[in-house]
């Protein structure tokens, strides 16, 4: 069994390192992931908020919703260490 | 709840170099978001640091008299509830929830002569709010992990 995962493993391993020369190159402007929404992105930062980061642009103006989420999942999870840790203060035994 | 360490030169160091540095670095990574990296996630993080830094060193008891517990429950609310708000001020204009071209940021750019979008000052806000919010939750996080029972604490 121990042989078995090892070899499903390795054969993996090797379907990766085969896929991978099919990659784009690292950082290559003509990369699917690269053109359609990044150019876009890269283009009205300039124009329509006119600040130099992009990527605070994105997080916070663009992506506006899912940064909106994430405070509200590191506020749930401050209520929820509170609710959890104030039990503490009373022993009913 | 942390105890107050014995060394005096360590609530030297900590009281006036480490806490302070660590505060106006926080600040400078917040302010400059929007030029280099950094953002409200950020600088949340390096200054709840600092105080968490402070509770460890000076003991709880010393060093939360400025941010109790109790008020940063409301100060993490107040941050999200920043967000949250900032996100429906342009519905009454008449635009999107958390569309920033709506808001009202024209009297500002009058005041201060210097000209930035609406959604460059609606950026800032959000980065307000989510600094509030990150810096309060961590703190909380803290005191809360080291809490002890006030009653019984030696059975």
């Amino acid at each position: 069994m121990k042989w078995l995962t090892l070899a499903f493993l390795v054969s993996f391993a090797g379907l990766f390192v085969y896929v991978s020369a099919d990659l784009p190159d690292r950082g290559d402007p003509h990369a699917p992931a690269n053109e359609h929404l990044a150019a876009e992105f890269i283009e009205l930062t300039a124009e329509e908020i006119e600040i130099p980061n992009i990527v605070s642009a994105i997080l916070a103006d663009f992506r506006g919703y899912d940064t909106l989420g994430e405070t509200i999942v590191i506020f749930t999870a401050g209520l929820a260490v509170l609710l959890v840790l104030q039990t503490g203060y009373k022993r009913n035994d | 709840m942390t105890d107050r360490h014995d060394s005096v030169i360590l609530h030297f160091v900590v009281r006036v170099f480490m806490v302070p540095f660590i505060v106006m670095f926080g600040a400078y990574v917040f302010i400059h978001g929007e030029l280099s990296p950094g953002g409200g996630f950020q600088a949340g993080a390096i200054v709840a640091s600092a105080f968490v830094l402070a509770r460890l060193t000076l003991g709880t008891e010393h060093a939360s008299p400025r941010f109790p517990t109790r008020y940063l429950i409301w100060l993490a609310s107040f941050g999200v509830g920043i967000y949250v708000i900032a996100g429906m001020v342009p519905m009454f204009y008449g635009a999107n929830y958390l569309d920033y071209n709506s808001l009202p940021t024209a009297w500002f750019n009058d005041i201060a002569e210097h000209h930035r979008t609406a959604r460059a000052m609606g950026i800032f806000i959000v980065e307000v709010g989510v600094f509030i919010g990150v810096f309060s939750v961590l703190v909380i996080m803290y005191d809360y992990l080291t809490l002890r029972f006030r009653e019984g604490e030696d059975d």
